[in-house]
């Protein structure tokens, strides 16, 4: 009786041992696995909102590869305000809508430079289909030395498959000389 | 005068981050784990009918396993699928030949039908039912298989083996059956 007690003890404790020992190595492979499936993996995808060249667009001019930058070369003249209508279009080529908005980046040359008072503003209007306009973007001078950037527009909602247009508006000052100032903007935009 | 504009699109190349829930090849290398644990618990339960070492021998094999799988986590960019798909299928495949081995030794070696029938029912048949089942979800991923068929076999076949079961514990059911039959038709 003693001797089968003491078997059955044995083949208990030997059980136990490796039931804990296979609850350790299947719990440790599963964590194992569950950490590579969590692993994440980065698509590269082609952007839903791209420029596009308007009926304006102005010689001397790039748009970048995917349509995802684009480089304008406007004009400025002295007193006089000069206007593109249509030079640039932002273009939604989801089946959904996506919201965007413009951000100052940089601008050249910068506040305290004596050529900042050769201009007087850039101004971006963004209109949607209807022409109605959406949002302003404007860049002034006053005829001194600081330009005051404009803040980053709330967000507007182009909706699917629409363009709308980037209407621009230039003026220097008067007897400006033949300087070249540089904006940076960007198009932020909510995939 | 020439004013230079730049727009970029904040997402020129919009980056989506999507956590991958798909069947890893390494999953077949768990389910090989997983097997071996079961045979060393059983084995340990059976220990009259087997070589005392075999189930910490399992127990080892089961490990091995574990350290496959951390190796392959940690060099997975080194390995491409095809690969890890064919080491981990392979242990898989070791795993199942493994239960299939027992099943054979309780049947020819031993001479122990019962054990045998009720191994083959209960962990050679649905072992091999879900390896299969995996595998074939896997090749699905891979787009060259539809699983719905797979599914519909699996609930038959889960089926059959409830219906086996039955049959195997309490045989008299069939021979009842078949002799209400016979009184029927008298």
């Amino acid at each position: 009786m003693n001797l089968r007690n003491n078997r059955f003890a044995k083949k208990s404790v030997k059980l136990l041992i490796l039931l804990l020992s296979s609850l350790l190595i299947a719990s440790a492979s599963a964590a194992v696995y569950y950490s590579m499936i969590m692993q994440p993996s980065v698509t590269v995808t082609g952007a839903t909102i791209v420029f596009a060249s308007g009926t304006d667009w102005p010689s001397g001019s790039a748009l970048g590869d995917n349509s995802t930058w684009v480089s304008l070369a406007l004009k400025a003249y002295p007193n006089a305000t000069l206007i593109y209508d249509q030079p640039l279009n932002i273009s939604n080529t989801d089946s959904a809508s996506h919201t965007f908005r413009l951000r100052h980046v940089s601008i050249t040359p910068a506040s305290g430079d004596a050529t900042v008072a050769n201009f007087t503003f850039f101004n971006f209007v963004v209109e949607d289909t209807a022409g109605v306009a959406q949002a302003s973007f404007n860049y002034t001078t006053s005829g001194t030395t600081t330009w005051a950037t404009p803040t980053t527009t709330s967000s507007m909602t182009l909706p699917p498959y629409t363009q709308w247009i980037i209407y621009v508006e230039t003026k220097a000052a008067a007897g400006a000389n033949a300087v070249t100032a540089d904006l940076q903007m960007s198009v932020d935009v909510t995939q | 005068m020439k004013t230079e504009l730049s727009f970029k699109n904040a997402l020129e190349k919009s980056m989506v981050v999507v956590t991958s829930f798909v069947l890893q090849p390494e999953f077949f290398a768990l389910l090989g784990i997983d097997l071996f644990l079961l045979l060393s618990l059983l084995s340990c339960l059976l220990d009259e009918r087997f070589p005392k070492a075999i189930p910490y021998i399992y127990q080892l094999a089961a490990i091995y396993g574990f350290g496959h799988l951390l190796i392959s986590r940690n060099f997975l960019d080194m390995f491409g699928e095809y690969t890890r798909f064919w080491y981990s299928f392979l242990y898989l495949v070791i795993a199942l030949a493994n239960v299939v081995a027992v099943n054979v030794y309780f049947a020819v070696l031993k001479r122990q039908n019962t054990i045998a029938k009720i191994w083959s029912v209960a962990i050679t048949f649905p072992s091999i039912l879900v390896a299969v089942y995996f595998v074939m979800q896997y090749s699905s991923m891979q787009n060259s298989m539809p699983s719905i068929m797979l599914q519909i076999s699996l609930l038959i076949s889960a089926c059959v083996i409830g219906l086996s079961l039955i049959i195997l514990a309490r045989p008299e059911i069939i021979r009842k059956l078949l002799h209400k039959r016979k009184e029927v038709i008298r």
